[in-house]
């Protein structure tokens, strides 16, 4: 259930977002979920790619500080609360989450899916999969049926 | 103008005389009572009875910031600890500072010195001196009030920083002697402007004595012009005194030495031959009136020249060129002296920075400013940005409370520094190209 994110160091500065891209782009490796954490001068950019080791050595070869780690997908399905539903599951239940950020998959009717880092990721997992909410499984992030 | 003290009209001759019998003393009182300088003069093979001229001065060991570090807190100390009424320090690499110490006769031969180059620079009883010096373990503001005191001029203990109140204080108490690094005193002046203050209309400043940092004739006019007022610059340094050891009198031919408490020679920094008066080469001083910590013929690292021809002002003593530039490679930081070696040694003591950074000087106003820039190698940052930050703010507050410097700090991507032929070129100053 768990999926492969990676972290790359990046400032705050004009064309460091296209460099990265541009090294993925050239190493054949598509991004399904991007998301950038930052502060004034610097950041982490945070992204799910369909295939994360080819993505972390081409990143790596180009000079970059990159981390990989894990987070989980979820479908929190398409209705008004269901958001706060999953996160209140988790409050409740004493998980934190370090962070979030949404994305869409094609296949999915386009309804948005969150990519969610816990403290706790095992507990997550457990408390998600006993619930109605659905864990997209790490083939279904990577592998996406386009169109 | 006035002269405070005869001792600077003597006869060259008479002058030499009492240095010779000063020196004497003083050689005799370090090889009885430091060990460290015993051991230095035999390891020399010179004893003081073998001084018998000025002239055999040479005969003596240099002395350099380097012995002060080793024998770090006291050991060139030549006088009990109870005799020592007055410490000061300067910042120094892993939080070990260079410790100097004053008994009650150093305390009285610094208000002296400072007595003097006061009244050289204009300042007489009937001024009010707002000193923008750091009261600490620097000399600067401490040396500049005691000296000020003893002429009988007014002190406003103003310290370093809080520049809205500098101004604020200097109109109502209408200060007429501005005392600083000439940086500070320029970037005050822009924040009286931008406060809606004409320094030379609204405020009474007459003169400015300027020290803690070099500075150029550019300067001393941008001063002049800015404040309305007529600059000088007086020189020393924490282990020969602190400030005191010669200053610009109103003639403007270079900065006097206190020649009865100080001897200068020039030498060549390579050969450590002494120079012929007129050369330019690397300051070496011996204060020969100090009881706590009188260091023979001690290594200023700065480079200027000596001149010993008549002063319009009356003065016999030796006058020191501006300073144009250093043997090594010290920065000097708004009054602050640091080596990138310091800031190196707190860099790579602090846990997730590679060994490549990049030290960029540079003039942000008139203020000079260090910054850094830090590649981030380490993976396991990228937890979360707090991480991030938190390394940022360690790295600040370490260089500030171990060299008591601010530095701007950026974490940059890997090999994003400039390098040259493949290594990371680590301290560019860029300070001269803004002036």
């Amino acid at each position: 259930m768990l999926i492969s994110q990676l972290s790359v160091f990046i400032e705050n500065k004009k064309g460091h977002l296209a460099k990265i891209t541009g090294v993925l782009k050239d190493a054949q490796v598509d991004i399904r979920a991007i998301s950038v954490f930052d502060s004034a001068e610097f950041g982490i950019l945070r992204i799910v790619v369909d295939k994360p080791e080819a993505g972390a050595e081409a990143l790596k070869k180009a000079g970059h500080v990159v981390k990989q780690s894990y987070v989980l997908a979820v479908d929190p399905s398409d209705k008004v609360g269901s958001l706060h539903d999953v996160f209140a599951l988790l409050s409740e239940n004493d998980v934190n989450i370090e962070y979030v950020y949404s994305f869409v998959m094609p296949n999915n009717q386009g309804s948005p899916l969150i990519i969610l880092k816990a403290d706790d990721q095992e507990k997550a997992i457990a408390l998600l999969s006993a619930s109605d909410f659905n864990l997209i499984p790490k083939e279904a992030v990577y592998n996406v049926q386009k169109g | 103008m006035k002269i405070w003290s005869d001792k600077e009209k003597m006869s060259r001759d008479e002058l030499r005389k009492l240095q010779f019998k000063r020196l004497k003393k003083t050689l005799n009182h370090v090889y009885e009572n430091v060990p460290y300088y015993h051991e230095k003069f035999k390891a020399a093979g010179v004893k003081p009875v073998d001084i018998r001229t000025l002239e055999d001065m040479r005969l003596l060991p240099l002395t350099t910031k380097e012995d002060l570090r080793k024998n770090y807190p006291f050991g060139l100390f030549a006088m009990p600890k109870n005799k020592i009424v007055r410490y000061h320090a300067s910042s120094g690499t892993t939080g070990k500072p260079t410790v100097v110490g004053y008994t009650k006769h150093d305390m009285k031969v610094w208000r002296e010195v400072i007595a003097r180059i006061a009244t050289m620079g204009g300042v007489t009883a009937d001024d009010t001196a707002q000193i923008t010096f750091g009261f600490g373990l620097f000399t600067g503001a401490f040396g500049l009030q005691q000296g000020l005191e003893k002429i009988g001029a007014g002190v406003i203990p103003m310290s370093a920083g809080n520049t809205q109140k500098q101004i604020m204080i200097m109109q109502d108490f209408q200060s007429t002697v501005l005392i600083g690094t000439p940086s500070y005193a320029l970037h005050l002046a822009e924040a009286a402007q931008e406060m809606g203050i004409d320094p030379k209309e609204e405020l009474f400043l007459k003169y400015g004595l300027f020290g803690g940092e070099g500075s150029t004739e550019e300067m001393r006019a941008k001063l002049n012009e800015a404040w309305g007022i007529t600059a000088t610059e007086n020189y020393g340094m924490s282990e020969l005194i602190g400030p005191g050891v010669s200053g610009e009198c109103l003639a403007f031919k270079g900065m006097h030495i206190n020649e009865d408490h100080f001897i200068a020679e020039i030498i060549d920094p390579e050969t450590l031959e002494v120079l012929p008066e007129g050369a330019v080469g690397e300051l070496v001083i011996t204060p020969i009136t100090k009881e706590g910590l009188p260091l023979i013929r001690y290594r200023t690292k700065d480079i200027t020249r000596l001149d010993t021809t008549p002063c319009d002002c009356g003065r016999t003593s030796a006058r020191m060129a501006k300073i144009t530039g250093r043997t090594d490679d010290m920065l000097i930081i708004g009054g602050v002296n640091v080596f990138p070696s310091q800031i190196e040694g707190v860099l790579l003591g602090i846990k997730g920075i590679g060994s490549n950074y990049q030290i960029r000087v540079l003039k942000k106003g008139y203020l000079d400013r260090i910054e850094i820039d830090v590649e981030v190698v380490n993976q396991d940052l990228l937890v979360s940005v707090t991480l991030l930050d938190q390394l940022y703010k360690e790295i600040q507050t370490k260089l500030h409370t171990i060299l008591g410097i601010h530095a701007g700090i950026h974490l940059v991507e890997p090999k994003s520094l400039v390098r040259s032929e493949g290594k990371a070129k680590r301290v560019i100053d860029l300070r001269s190209e803004d002036l």
